[in-house]
């Protein structure tokens, strides 16, 4: 053996705990890059969908701001801009989402779970491969809306910068959600990993005010802390700047959210080994 | 090595693991056995920290697992037969995985070894779809010792295996328990591998250990010949009750 690290019967190798952390959050990170680099159809999720995505709703913006006047041609900025950035959510969301679904279809996790990794390491190693997810289907977005609709989404500035991670927050914690839902309910509760994303894009007023849901809808709409973030957007797409009071709102109810999906994330874990529901997964 | 004290798992109405005792010395090769239902796999996913007992505690290498979980599991090394290997990765890759998140941070010397030691060195390069499921039980073993554990625990390890490759992962496990006094503890269905592997037998009935010591101790006080007249009376007075039950809730 030329290796040093370990040594026979050793056990715990002499590496530090933080050194060993980011060692096992790459590890995990590129364990789910291999997955993406060998199903071409998994690109599909940060190439064609987002396109597509672009396509339409520029399409959209396209048509409506052909009437010239000035609400439409807001109109046209909210959809580009809201599309944009709503694929920062979506991306986070799903991306952390589908690392653990990804476990339980291979029948991986007690492969996982014997291992030293912590649940933080294996979050924070999905939460990495997401971030790469996440440049390159929001990269596709931005670049299309430029080379279709000529609209520059580094034209709004750096007040995108807090608004993007809110909505990366957001993202992560409902992933935590469904990872949670997952651990308790199975791979049956998978379907929410897609849907709860339907949700949410119309109370969040991602395209428009949210004075324009039902009037029944908007105090649901109000308490989600993307609907704040998506109107700071309107502020910028509108040239009225950073609108800060949105912006805290959104933050304080973003990290609220977090902390909130972390516990239930931690509860459903703890029912998980009490009720032995690893051997859904052997 | 490990220290399990008054283990107790209750699925829904069923007891399937009763106040388990179970300790294992450094460098010690013990079986775990007893008839379908008797509680191995609910002990042996306890021991791993995998599921949470209702009473009793664990402590592997001197770290508790109820609160060192991450600490205690550098010390063990885990395979079951049943167990698939990692999708979408070549057998290289899945070991560097592997031996990275038990903290080494450049784990090819050992990868090299270890498929070595199985005779296995020609399948570093495969696809983990493209292996049979003996050279993917090999892959899981190697992965399982990657790290030189202290305590290596092994469910159905030559489980639907040739006999030729049950005999090499055999030799193998010797060799490395031999070489790095690393403890072992296995669960099978196949009681030449107990006898040629292990020094020691624990049985389970009910959840219950109903015996505990070397083959030929533990048959001799069956007043049978073999660990297998053993297993088959256990089995046999397991049936009434235990006939409807599974380690699985």
């Amino acid at each position: 053996m030329t290796d040093t690290t370990v040594t026979p019967g050793s056990g715990p190798n002499p590496m530090t705990g933080r050194a060993k952390s980011w060692l096992r959050m790459r590890a995990i990170a590129r364990r789910h890059a291999y997955v993406l680099v060998r199903s071409p159809h998994r690109l599909f999720d940060v190439s064609l969908w987002p396109l597509v995505d672009v396509l339409l709703f520029g399409s959209l913006a396209a048509f409506v701001g052909t009437s010239g006047s000035t609400p439409a041609a807001k109109a046209s900025g909210y959809l580009l801009a809201g599309i944009v950035l709503w694929h920062v959510i979506y991306q986070s969301q799903i991306a952390m989402s589908t690392g653990l679904l990804e476990e339980t279809w291979t029948r991986n996790l007690l492969n996982l779970m014997v291992t030293p990794l912590r649940e933080v390491e294996y979050l924070g190693g999905v939460a990495l491969f997401g971030m790469v997810k996440l440049v390159m289907g929001v990269g596709v977005m931005v670049l299309g809306a430029l080379a279709f609709f000529s609209f520059d989404t580094w034209s709004l500035g750096y007040g995108l910068v807090p608004i993007v991670a809110i909505l990366l927050v957001v993202g992560w914690a409902i992933s935590l959600l469904v990872m949670g839902l997952v651990l308790r309910f199975g791979t049956g509760a998978e379907a929410l990993a897609w849907g709860v994303m339907f949700v949410l894009l119309p109370l969040s007023g991602v395209f428009y005010p949210t004075k324009a849901l039902p009037s029944l809808m908007q105090p649901l709409a109000l308490a989600l802390p993307t609907t704040h973030a998506f109107t700071a957007l309107r502020s910028l797409v509108d040239h009225r700047g950073s609108d800060w009071t949105q912006l805290s709102i959104a933050a304080v109810g973003s990290l609220a959210m977090l902390g909130l999906s972390m516990w239930f994330l931690v509860a459903m874990l703890r029912t998980f080994r009490k009720r032995g529901y690893i051997t859904r997964y052997t | 090595m490990l220290e399990a004290r008054g283990l107790v798992k209750d699925y829904r109405r069923d007891r399937a693991v009763d106040g388990v005792d179970l300790v294992v010395h450094a460098g010690e090769r013990v079986a775990l056995l007893g008839p379908n239902g008797a509680g191995k796999t609910t002990t042996l996913l306890m021991v791993l920290g995998v599921v949470s007992p209702d009473a009793g505690a664990v402590t592997i290498c001197g770290f508790d697992l109820a609160h060192q979980r991450s600490r205690a599991a550098e010390c063990v090394g885990f395979a079951a037969g049943y167990l698939p290997l990692t999708e979408r990765m070549r057998v290289r890759e899945y070991l560097r995985l592997y031996g990275q998140l038990y903290g080494i941070a450049d784990p090819n010397p050992l990868i090299d070894a270890g498929l070595e030691r199985f005779r296995i060195a020609d399948l570093a390069g495969a696809m983990g779809t493209e292996l049979s499921s003996g050279q993917r039980t090999l892959i899981g073993i190697v992965r399982a010792t990657l790290h030189r554990p202290r305590l290596l625990v092994l469910d159905e390890p030559t489980a639907s295996l040739d006999p030729d490759v049950a005999q090499r992962v055999r030799g193998g496990l010797l060799d490395l328990c031999h070489r790095d006094g690393t403890a072992l503890l296995m669960t099978s269905h196949d009681m030449s591998d107990v006898v040629q592997v292990c020094e020691r037998v624990v049985f389970l009935s009910h959840g219950r250990i109903v015996a505990d010591g070397p083959p030929e101790t533990v048959a001799s006080a069956y007043g049978r010949g073999d660990l297998a007249g053993v297993f088959l009376h256990l089995a046999e007075s397991h049936e009434p009750a235990g006939a409807q039950q599974s380690d699985h809730p």
